[in-house]
């Protein structure tokens, strides 16, 4: 996936009505009008918000149909989202490394600074 | 400085939290002394033969990591706020005028202590201009809410089968 696919998938769902049409074409196709429905906006507006959808390849527009119905394209949510579960991963890496190092900190700290006192558990 | 509390048109956001048994003074002091950085960061077989950190607003961060297979990572950060001991803000250097690879972002790290302990709350945020520019075009110029994608995990779940993906941000 190249960096671009992915800032546009991530732009993309940046928005909470653009996730929120995802979510309901995740449980079928739908027309434009339907899509706005939830929404206190215009198609038009709706029409905005599905053109980016579009632009990231999430979302593509039936041609048969007069009502052209909008249909969730799954690939590029997938592909974001493993990069996402890795940039997750990198994090729980690096919190994981972060708090042995910190409790090495504790330890050398308190046999440093107190080399004759017991700690208080004892 | 003044706190930023809102995300313009065009990020989308990671959310990511964590309790650590430590004061914060010394979470504070692990994550902005090279010395210390360079013992944790990348976690158990990456070495970090490079980290400077210039720890004040527009102070540089470079950092090079080295993986087991002896491939080096180098990273370049500017750090944005500064407010020892509960708030430090970086982002990559190029992210005003990279185009291309992986999204560059802006990463926020709040401590919080309560009783010795200390709760450390990651937010990285992602963009490129282009998609910015996109957005204005297209008339988006409002805030959006600072999202965990949520949706993003929920779908996932969905596309591949139902299967469950814990993709949750430990506590």
């Amino acid at each position: 996936m190249t960096g671009d696919t992915l800032s546009s998938t991530l732009f993309a769902l940046a928005d909470p009505t653009r996730r929120g049409i995802l979510a309901r074409l995740a449980t079928g196709d739908a027309s434009v009008k339907a899509l706005a429905e939830p929404y206190d906006m215009s198609t038009a507006a709706v029409s905005k918000h599905l053109k980016v959808l579009a632009r990231a390849g999430l979302v593509s527009r039936g041609k048969e149909a007069q009502w052209r119905p909008c249909h969730l394209e799954a690939s590029p949510l997938e592909e974001a989202f493993d990069w996402l579960s890795e940039y997750r991963r990198f994090w729980d890496r690096n919190l994981d490394s972060l708090g042995s190092y910190l409790e090495e900190m504790k330890q050398s700290r308190s046999v440093k600074d107190d080399p004759a006192v017991p700690s208080e558990d004892q | 400085m003044s706190t930023i509390t809102e995300a313009p048109a065009g990020l989308a956001s990671i959310v990511m939290r964590r309790n650590f048994d430590a004061p914060r003074a010394i979470v504070w002091e692990a994550m902005t002394e090279p010395r210390h950085v360079a013992r944790w960061w990348g976690g158990p077989g990456v070495t970090n033969p490079v980290c400077e950190m210039d720890v004040r607003p527009d102070g540089v961060w470079r950092h090079v990591m080295r993986f087991p297979n002896g491939y080096e990572l180098r990273l370049d950060f500017v750090f944005l706020e500064v407010e020892k001991p509960h708030r430090l803000v970086w982002r990559h250097a190029d992210f005003d005028i990279q185009s291309n690879g992986v999204p560059p972002s802006t990463t926020t790290v709040t401590l919080a202590e309560a009783d010795g302990r200390t709760t450390w709350r990651m937010v990285a945020q992602f963009r490129t201009l282009a998609e910015r520019d996109l957005a204005r075009s297209l008339g988006f110029t409002g805030p959006i809410e600072a999202s965990c994608l949520r949706l993003i995990e929920i779908l996932a779940t969905w596309i591949n089968g139902g299967s469950e993906i814990n993709n949750e941000a430990r506590p």
